[in-house]
């Protein structure tokens, strides 16, 4: 394997990657080298989480991951197709809750609750759920519709 | 009518909305601003040979202006660069384009510019530690003196049982929408061709073309998926740089900030400090005198449409016999002033609720009861001299202060509940426009705006068109044009997008119906409804598939077209009563009333809100979904403002915290349940009397958790935010 070679699994496709530099963001490969923009880029520091997207299922905010770190995971971004029952639900709960507006947070929220339910369960303590949320900003909702998703989330049986 | 499935939660939740930045074109360059050292200097010298000599990089700076813009004449005030002097730290000053964000990064660096600093302007109180004297109306920092005067206010004043005089002082705030400004411009043959995040397309036109010297019709903006604007995006801003660089190197060039350039560069609410002073005989406010000082950055004089508007939300919503107002936009070396959610009014509702609480307290009244005997109701007079419209504060104040009663008796030792009213007005803009197509299966609308998120675009429109054409809402598409394409609308902004889209939407339903009542040989509008998955039209005792009634012409075209407009219904105020600079009249009256239970931390002065309850008068809901979600969101922002967001300047001109660590917005484990009640029956101006309402959720919520803090811990806060240090210096903590 050759310098800045990359092999991992985006959304269960294999994926090679040739020429990627040292200092390149994950975040940055995916939206720019794959094209996959649906994983955001907000404030590229790590406070705002529209980049999160889960690594070998948990939760990675791409903005703070060098791409070589991932080398060899699986990553999962909001453009995974419903073989991802866990984000299908989510998706499907945040539709129902009406938990988007601008839409600008959505992806890494989905994610990012994605990662927290595949990790700790719906049956986890809703207040445990609910702060591990508290790094994902969203500006639009208040959140009040987004934590009604959780909820549904919570109660309805995997 | 019940809340349906967001038009875009689709798209949005596939990942596959396009938004300004995710904007890709091949072979398209990366550019950067070269920033101003300094706040306020004088340039000495320009180098950007070095920066020129990299490979690939492309700069324009001042001097290469001359080749590229238009024969048209230009905007001579505003400039794209600084030249000559710098007004404001990070000031662009050249711009820069490369294959990669990396090379544009490293031809910034490499641009040389020596500067000698001058003195820096960074704070209203530095230049007018006292009042403006009679002389300041020359002074190059004032942009804007507004004055009015009604009643014998000296008078009132001299005979007042009580006198009750006070300072406030308000942050900067910033927007801060979570997708950066971010554009990709391209020319295509003759046309200036830019596809941007925007609130307001048309307005981008417009600007652009007074700042590039190109003729309207040569420029074409295309508005992307916004993500978030709460103002920020509603004007012209990267897309000019952008288009010149596509200019120069005959490639797409893509421009946007970084998050920390987003604050740095944002054009946003400044701080301001008001006084107030309010003369009360015999429980009743008689007179007041309310002073301004706004800082407006480097806003252009004579540009500035804040303080005017401002002093109407600091005066009102009360009853007032006389008053007397005098406000000052003072310039500072800060970008220029923007508008924010609400431009400056929750700040000034949080003044006019925690003075006028003060002054109830001051004389042993019942300071909700004290606000509520002044409320404006419909029939009375603004103090600007405005006639009230229908207006469904009162109402909403009644039911906050039901609802405080309740909250009052369950809340535990060192909690406190307490009410915040609030108005505003639905803005109209420059007019709006659409273009119908009623086919045999769809009704679609073709406008000018991108959704940005609030709904009133895909949800609103939609649920205007669904009800004024009996049609159900899968039956319509609101579809987007680019400048080129849809008729004009002045933008997503002033909560107008419902009021004034929705009534153009309203007069072009109707001549379609009265086009095919026609055809029916009736009088009147044909009724619309769908059988057997086929829009029928039914006038008089004749009913008819609409495929049957389309000309050839009509039938070729996809339907029969009709266009409807909105302009503003005629408001005015009484001129007599304004001395100097420019008020304005409200196009409807907005209130709300809102209630908050805090707890306050007795060591550390931190306020955290229990629970809230926001009781909003809106006209007519419209569409449920997106009234509620505008509350919800309005009242978290709001909350922001309240209690830790506070953008700092440094005596050098500098935003200290120019990121979202240290500018703290609310986060999800902090927002409390926030229950929502519309008040309906007041009519607004939009359509069925519907009101807008993307800004007035915002307006109550820092003075109603002043308030409920005060009754929480006694503290009497008169600066927003109030952090935890302001309330603990308040107690004596500290």
């Amino acid at each position: 394997m050759t310098a800045g070679q990359l092999r991992l699994t985006v959304n269960g496709t294999a994926v090679e990657l040739a020429d990627v530099p040292a200092p390149e963001r994950l975040l940055d490969t995916l939206r720019w080298r794959m094209k996959l923009k649906g994983t955001k880029e907000g404030c590229r520091t790590g406070d705002c989480g529209a980049c999160t997207v889960l690594v070998d299922g948990r939760t990675c905010l791409s903005c703070l991951t060098l791409a070589h770190e991932v080398d060899g995971t699986s990553v999962t971004t909001i453009e995974v197709g419903p073989e991802d029952a866990l984000v299908g639900r989510v998706r499907a709960a945040f539709e129902a809750a009406g938990a988007l507006q601008c839409g600008y947070c959505t992806p890494g929220f989905v994610m990012a609750i994605a990662g927290l339910l595949r990790e700790r369960g719906t049956g986890a303590p809703r207040e445990e759920l609910l702060e591990g949320l508290g790094g994902n900003l969203c500006r639009c909702t208040g959140y009040t519709a987004i934590v009604r998703a959780v909820d549904a989330l919570r109660t309805e049986t995997p | 009518m019940t809340a349906a499935v967001r038009p875009d939660a689709g798209l949005k939740l596939a990942g596959a909305a396009v938004f300004g930045t995710d904007l890709d074109v091949p072979g398209m360059l990366w550019a950067a601003f070269v920033p101003a050292p300094v706040a306020h200097g004088r340039i000495r010298s320009l180098d950007l040979r070095a920066a020129r000599a990299l490979p690939g990089v492309t700069v324009i700076g001042p001097d290469d202006l001359a080749g590229l813009v238009g024969p048209g004449e230009r905007d001579s005030e505003r400039t794209l660069f600084a030249e000559g002097e710098i007004v404001y730290r990070n000031q662009p000053l050249a711009v820069v384009a490369a294959p990669s964000l990396s090379e544009a990064r490293a031809a910034v660096a490499a641009v040389k510019v020596e500067v000698d600093p001058l003195p820096i302007v960074s704070d209203l109180e530095q230049v007018f530690p006292e009042w403006p004297g009679s002389d300041a109306d020359a002074s190059p920092l004032i942009a804007a003196h507004v004055r009015a005067r009604h009643g014998n206010v000296d008078v009132e004043f001299r005979k007042a049982d009580r006198v009750v005089s006070e300072t406030y002082r308000t942050a900067s705030v910033h927007q801060v929408a979570l997708e950066p400004h971010a554009c990709v411009a391209e020319i295509r043959g003759d046309i200036w061709f830019v596809r941007t995040t925007t609130q307001s397309p048309f307005g981008v036109r417009e600007d652009a073309s007074s700042l590039l010297g190109w003729p309207e019709s040569s420029i074409v903006v295309e508005g992307t998926w916004v993500g978030g604007g709460f103002g920020g995006k509603g004007a012209c801003f990267l897309e000019p740089y952008a288009l010149l660089l596509a200019r120069a190197t005959g490639r797409p060039v893509r421009l946007a900030l970084t998050y920390s350039e987003e604050f740095r560069l944002g054009r946003t609410t400044l701080p301001a400090v008001v006084r107030m002073e309010t003369a009360v005989t015999a429980g009743q406010i008689r007179a007041r005198r309310v002073r301004l000082l706004l800082d407006v950055g480097t806003s252009l004089p004579g540009r500035d449409f804040a303080t005017g508007y401002s002093i109407g939300f600091l005066l009102g919503p009360y009853r007032t016999e006389a008053f007397e107002v005098e406000g000052y936009a003072v310039r500072t070396h800060k970008p220029p002033f923007g508008p924010h959610r609400a431009p400056f009014a929750p700040q000034c509702a949080f003044v006019v609720e925690s003075h006028l609480d003060h002054v109830a307290r001051e004389l042993n009244l019942d300071p909700e009861e004290f606000r509520a005997r002044h409320h404006w109701r419909e029939g009375d007079t603004t103090p600007l001299g405005q006639k009230v419209g229908p207006f469904g504060l009162a109402s909403a104040f009644e039911r906050a202060r039901s609802t405080a009663r309740e909250w009052r008796a369950e809340a535990p030792p060192g909690h406190g509940v307490g009410i915040g009213c609030g108005f505003w007005s639905t803005s109209t803009g420059a007019g709006g426009e659409v273009r119908l197509r009623l086919g045999p299966q769809r009704l679609v609308v073709l406008q000018g705006e991108r959704e940005i998120g609030s709904g009133s675009v895909l949800a609103g429109l939609t649920a205007v068109a669904a009800r004024t054409s009996g049609l159900p809402p899968e039956r319509i598409s609101i579809e987007y044009g680019n400048t080129a394409e849809a008729p004009f609308d002045s933008g997503v902004y002033g909560s107008r997008t419902l009021g004034a889209l929705g009534r153009a939407i309203e007069e072009a339903v109707t001549a379609l119906r009265r086009t095919l009542a026609q055809r029916l040989g009736a009088r009147g509008q044909a009724e619309l409804s769908i059988e057997r998955d086929e829009i029928y039209a039914e006038a008089g005792e004749r009913r008819a598939a609409l495929v049957v009634l389309l000309t050839p012409e009509e039938d070729a075209a996809g339907g029969i077209l009709a266009e409807g407009r909105h302009f503003a219904p005629p408001r005015t105020i009484d001129e007599k009563r304004v001395l100097s600079g420019s008020f304005y009249p409200y196009t409807d009256f907005t209130g709300a009333a809102h209630v908050a239970e805090v707890s306050v931390d007795p060591a550390t002065g931190a306020v955290r809100v229990e629970r809230y309850a926001a009781f909003q008068d809106a006209g007519t809901v419209v569409d449920r979904g997106s009234a509620q979600a505008q509350v919800e969101g309005g009242v978290a922002m709001g909350l922001g403002t309240a209690l830790t967001e506070e953008a700092i300047w440094s005596d050098e001109g500098r935003l200290v915290n120019d990121g979202l660590l240290d500018y703290r917005i609310p986060t999800l484990d902090e927002i409390p349940p926030i229950a929502v009640e519309f008040i309906e029956g007041f009519a607004g101006a939009g359509p069925f009397g519907a009101k807008g309402l993307g800004e007035p959720p915002i307006v109550p919520v820092p003075a109603t958790v002043a308030i409920a803090t005060r009754a929480a811990c006694g503290a009497h806060v008169t600066e927003l935010p109030l952090s935890a240090e302001r309330v603990a210096r308040a107690l004596k903590l500290l």
